[in-house]
């Protein structure tokens, strides 16, 4: 079964999506219907953190969302992260300290560290960040570089 | 964006890196396994009209091999499909391709599998229930026997001092890279194609082609950007099923592992029990034996490297005149046997080291000066006879030592310090080809290889290019090209790249050097440099504009082209001590030494990391920052083995355990400080002298905080990984 | 699932009959998904229709009083990030802040958990602890049970057929703490937890504990064993003894019987430390 035209805002821009199939997860219109690849698919059971976006603003996995239940949302993935000033900063910040390996992480890292400093900004303590970045899994930086990315990101966030 | 160190980091951070998962070609249909639901068993009919029915789907399995390879013959002993005995359970036994994902899971799932059960060897030791093995409970079990001997270890055992005696166990661990195993396949007009996540195209095309019975100019394999390999993705995996589903459909197929499949059918370290003894007398190891028994699931006898390679590590750095170690690869009803990062190599260090440590103990002598009295020097040679040279373990050592005291002092309590090392043989024998080019504005490097993650292609490549030729970085780029059109190159794995590619690219860059030289009239070394942003030759005073030096063709067709080749040989063991099998001689040696500081909870029995170091002996370090990077993330992996990953089999060779929820890779928050230190100027065989990192810093890991435990609590552990329950046991509040 | 049908009831009386109206095992109830989804992905459950509450009026959050009631699908980060909450109630604070990840919490609801009513989960416990409450509505009208009445076992609770929470009611802001064991620290499933909350209108501690099957428990003997306020030190090590021995505590595959009790007497000591340091400490 499908849903009556389902609305996204994708990156500030409206998608229009028309049949798309009631179990279908946000996870894979973004890739497969939309192209947009940068959300990757690791374990798609919610416990990488690989899959994540911005919701109406906050972080949430996009494996486990099904399409229909963000129908009129506002999506923003890591292809239109750079347009938020916070999310450029987070790239910058990953790009100087070297904060990536082979990069399949990286999309997720770089959308829920936004997420979090979007919220809270540079009041939020630097061990709660680095808690709250605990959902993420990294396998090749041993998270060193990554850590120093947040305190960068935090360090220039208002 | 600038101040990018590595030339990958901008795409990847925009999400427009492609990589095996993000394939999309179109009219592509979706493939899936359809696996064994059972451990072992004859199989009766593997009925795929169920499958079939479903709208748009294709299924094969065993009886479709031959007509899809026009009857060529495959290596017999590996079909893609099993027509008569099931081995492991979730073998995969037949395959589909369907319009949609979730079609072919529904066809994979209607497949009806109908197989006779057959009794399931699931444990290891129930195989193999005495030591030292004189009968094993069904000698058709054994996959491999490695026995090597050198002087008279009975007697020597007999008129030592003190002998001390352990077992050790370790388990299962997967190599959990982010990014599943996948690949896209197409079969047009003759040309089987797949593009792939993999860490060795070429060796996918040899692989496949062995597996198929089809020739390797058939295949061309064209590998993507790769999401993590860790030795997972080095050989060739879902590449043939995907082959046969194109050439069955017609159409690209896409097959790619769920995440569960990943642990269900990966391929990667099984569980193994260690015996060591250790002859004593005044303080001096007189002899040393050493039994290994290593899981290898259903890998077909003869071929698994594991038994006659591991073994050696087990004796540790340490000069071992007289010793006697035995080892049996044992058949049980898991997947094969396959590489993990540094395959065996972190489980064996942390038996040989804590089993010397709790020697040291026992006779009353301080471990570490216990093992600095034995720790190999340059021109030591191995137990097996082979010559040490270049290597800094000893250094690397020192300084660990010199930092673990000052830890220990300002540690307070419920807190220890540990020290352990490793060693590697870096697989630089494997060998590769480069071509370059050089045009007015840049050297480009050609090659067969994706980066797979820690720079070894994109920067440590360019570096060596750099280096040799007097360019900045920024003018050196790394291409890679398909197996059609690319150089050969074994792969990216063993810690190879820099030292065995990388070499390869020395001396085409060499190469092109001299043809400018001759171009200059002069003798002597001519280097580039960047003049009015153009590349120029120069020797001595004498500088000239490459555009200049170049013929019409060159000027129009891609600039001078220079080719290089590496093809090492491979070291030689001292074949008398070897009474059966076939022990895999090391190379290129690089030691490591590594500080844990951790803190017990007694209560609890939980371990939390404080602070590491380690200091590795790598030659001459071609780039600071991805060299670093190695280690940190090398550490990391290394602190899962250690505390929190295990795959956990059943008596039935079911897995328990397959998804991140229980089966615990470490988290950021689990990841302490490390400090990284470089040991340099023993010159490693790679270019400039460079030793392969990217293996050796997880090794010494589980050593390392297996000791700082004990340190911090007297638990001695000879189990790994180290977790909750068994330090309890341990600390016996159990 | 690609064919299953979803309905977006806008009320909670259409919800109610759309449930009811399901076969049993034909629907489930969907409000963050962090389970659901999990589910479906591995195969675990394969359901003709799904009942989303995304539209009902049940994300709120409201204090009156001592008392502070939360709508089921309002998501567990709007929980943690309240900061009465977490002054006023600091053990649940912690007990959501142990669910998943931050990115789960956006989703993940109240309850939701309650409804998957994990023998793990963290929630529950402390909801225990706090005596909480969970309004039900369904064809019959509305009816509240406590939490302990509620929860039976993994994935069985006492919701009758056509019925949904409603709200989990908070009746007393208490001084509490949750405290968790895990192999790791961030992400894992507890296999073993304490909640504590003290009550000043009953002047009396509330102890639960949880991780194994088949569903997390108070404790009585404990909480009668630790009198007031500051328990004397020695009653409660003693009451931790008595707990870890006699606690109907069962292995399973996250952890063994003997570890876990082990780790009863750590556990109860530091969840009350944490609410009423002991004497002596800075």
């Amino acid at each position: 079964m499908t849903t009556p035209a389902t609305r996204l805002t994708v990156n500030g821009r409206p998608a229009v999506l028309g049949d798309v199939p009631t179990g279908e997860r946000l996870l894979d219109t973004l890739r497969w219907r939309l192209g947009l690849k940068g959300t990757k698919e690791g374990c798609r059971t919610g416990g990488c953190g690989a899959c994540t976006v911005l919701v109406d603003g906050q972080s949430a996995l996009s494996c486990l969302l099904l399409t229909h239940e963000v129908d009129q949302a506002s999506v923003t993935t890591i292809e239109g992260i750079a347009d938020d000033p916070v999310g450029a900063r987070v790239r910058a910040a990953f790009d100087s300290a070297g904060a990536l390996q082979c990069g399949y992480c990286t999309p997720g890292f770089v959308m829920a560290l936004t997420g979090l400093l979007r919220e809270r900004g540079r009041s939020i303590p630097l061990e709660e960040l680095l808690e709250d970045l605990g959902g993420n899994l990294c396998r090749c930086t041993g998270y060193a570089t990554i850590v120093r990315a947040a305190q960068l990101a935090r360090e220039g966030a208002p | 964006m600038t101040g990018s160190m590595r030339p990958d980091s901008t795409a990847k951070l925009a999400g427009s890196v492609v990589y095996g998962t993000d394939l999309d070609v179109p009219g592509m249909l979706w493939g899936a396994l359809v696996l064994a639901p059972l451990a072992h068993g004859r199989i009766r009919s593997v009925d795929l009209a169920p499958a079939r029915a479903l709208p748009g789907v294709i299924a094969i399995s065993s009886a479709d091999v031959a007509g899809l390879v026009d009857g060529a013959h495959g290596d017999p002993e590996r079909p893609p499909f099993p027509s008569e005995f099931i081995t492991y359970r979730n073998q995969p036994v037949a395959a589909v391709a369907a319009p949609t994902r979730e079609l072919a899971r529904a066809a994979a799932r209607a497949v009806r599998v109908l197989a006779d059960p057959l009794p399931v060897t699931a444990d290891l030791e129930a195989v193999f229930p005495e030591w030292p093995a004189s009968k094993v409970v069904d000698p058709q079990l054994v996959a491999t026997h490695v026995h090597a001997r050198r002087g008279d270890v009975d007697r020597a055992f007999r008129s030592a001092e003190t002998v001390v005696a352990e077992t050790y166990r370790t388990a299962s661990v997967h190599q959990v890279a982010l990014e599943p195993h996948a690949c896209v396949a197409e079969v047009t007009a003759g040309q089987w194609r797949v593009q792939s996540s993999t860490q060795s195209p070429f060796g996918v095309r040899e692989d496949t082609a062995s597996i198929l019975g089809i020739p390797e100019e058939s295949i061309v394999v064209d590998g993507t950007w790769v999401g993590g390999g860790f030795g997972g993705k080095g050989a060739s995996f879902l590449e043939p099923y995907a082959l046969l589903l194109a050439r069955a459909s017609g159409r690209p197929v896409r097959l790619a592992l769920t995440y569960r499949e990943e642990f269900l059918l990966g391929r990667t370290t099984l569980p193994a029990v260690f015996r060591l003894e250790t002859a004593v007398t005044g303080g001096e190891i007189v002899a040393r034996r050493v039994r290994l028994l290593l899981d290898v699931g259903t890998s077909l006898p003869g071929r698994d490297f594991a038994t006659g390679y591991s073994i050696g590590f087990l004796l540790g750095p340490y000069r071992t005149p007289t010793f006697e170690v035995e080892g049996y690869a044992v058949r049980t009803n898991k997947p094969p046997f396959g590489p993990h990062r540094a395959p065996f190599a972190p489980q064996a260090a942390f038996v040989a080291e804590s089993h010397l440590e709790h020697v040291a103990r026992v006779i009353g002598v301080d471990p570490l000066e216990f093992k600095a009295r034995h720790l190999w020097r340059e021109g030591d040679r191995t137990p097996f006879g082979q010559p040490i040279l270049a290597f800094g373990l000893s250094q690397a050592f020192e300084s660990a030592r010199a930092t673990a005291g000052r830890w220990r002092k300002e540690a307070p309590s419920g807190h220890g310090v540990g020290v352990a090392v490793g060693f590697w043989s870096t697989n630089t024998g494997a060998g590769g080809e480069a071509r370059v080019q050089l045009t007015p504005t840049e050297l480009r490097i050609v090659q067969g290889e994706r980066e797979i993650g820690s720079g070894s292609v994109l920067v440590g490549l360019a570096e060596v290019a750099a280096r040799r030729s007097g360019l900045p970085r920024d003018r050196v780029h790394v291409e890679y090209q398909d197996t059609a059109h690319a150089p050969y190159d074994a792969g990216v794995y063993g810690s190879r790249t820099v030292g065995a590619l990388g070499r390869a690219v020395d001396r085409a860059v060499a190469d092109l050097l001299g043809v400018l030289a001759r171009r200059l009239g002069v003798t002597g070394p001519v280097t580039l440099g960047v003049e009015d942003n153009e590349i120029v030759a120069l020797h001595g005073s004498t500088h000239r504009k490459l555009a200049e030096l170049l013929n019409e063709q060159e000027r129009s067709g891609g600039g001078i082209v220079a080719e290089g080749k590496h093809y090492g040989k491979g070291g030689e063991i001292d074949e008398s001590l070897v009474l059966d099998g076939a022990f895999y001689p090391y190379t290129d040696f690089t030691g490591a030494a590594h500080v844990a500081e951790v803190a017990v909870d007694r209560e609890t029995a939980t371990v939390r990391l404080i602070r590491y170091a380690a200091f590795h002996d790598a030659g001459v370090v071609v780039d600071p920052r991805t060299a670093t990077a190695q280690v940190e993330g090398g550490v990391a992996m290394g602190l899962g083995t250690a505390l929190t990953e295990e795959a956990i089999w059943s008596d039935e060779a079911r897995l328990e355990n397959a998804g991140l929820v229980d089966y615990r890779i470490p988290t950021l928050g689990e990841v302490p400080p490390i400090e990284v230190h470089f040991v340099e100027g023993f010159l490693g065989a790679g270019p400039f002298g460079a030793k392969g990192l990217g293996e050796p810093p997880i090794i010494p890991v589980p050593a390392a905080v297996a000791a700082a435990v004990r340190d911090a609590c007297g638990a001695h552990v000879t189990d790994l990984p180290l977790s909750p329950e068994r330090l309890a046991r341990a600390l016996k509040l159990l | 699932m690609a064919a299953v049908e979803i309905v977006t009831p806008m009320t909670s009386d259409d919800a109610v009959a759309t449930l009811q109206a399901s076969a049993p095992g034909e629907a489930v109830v969907l409000a963050g998904g962090t389970d659901l989804l999990f589910d479906l992905e591995e195969g675990r459950t394969a359901p003709r229709r799904v009942i989303s509450l995304r539209r009902l009026p049940w994300r709120t959050l409201d204090w009156n009083g001592p008392t502070l009631t939360i709508g089921s699908t309002l998501p567990l980060r709007t929980v943690e990030n309240d900061s009465d909450v977490r002054a006023r109630i600091p053990g649940l604070y912690e007990a959501v802040r142990a669910v998943g990840s931050v990115a789960l919490r956006h989703q993940a609801t109240m309850g939701g958990n309650l409804g998957r009513c994990a023998p793990a989960s963290d929630l529950v416990p402390m909801l225990l602890a706090l005596d909480a409450e969970v309004d039900l509505v369904g064809p019959a009208g509305e009816r509240r049970l406590t939490v302990d009445q509620f929860v039976i076992g993994s994935r069985s609770t006492a919701l009758q057929r056509g019925e949904l929470i409603r709200s989990v009611r908070i009746p007393e802001a208490r001084p509490s703490a949750y405290v968790w064991q895990r192999v790791r620290p961030f992400h894992d499933i507890s296999h073993m937890a304490v909640a504590v909350a003290f009550s000043p209108s009953r002047s009396r501690w509330r102890v639960a504990i949880s991780g194994f099957p088949p569903r997390p428990i108070l404790a009585p003997a404990t909480e009668d064993a630790l009198h007031g306020p500051v328990p004397d030190e020695s009653a409660l090590g003693h009451a931790a003894e008595a707990l870890a021995r006699h606690a109907p505590i069962v292995a399973d595959k996250r952890a063994s019987e003997e570890y876990r009790r082990q780790l009863v007497r750590p556990l109860l000591i530091r969840a009350v430390h944490s609410v009423v340091p002991p004497p002596g400490a800075p």
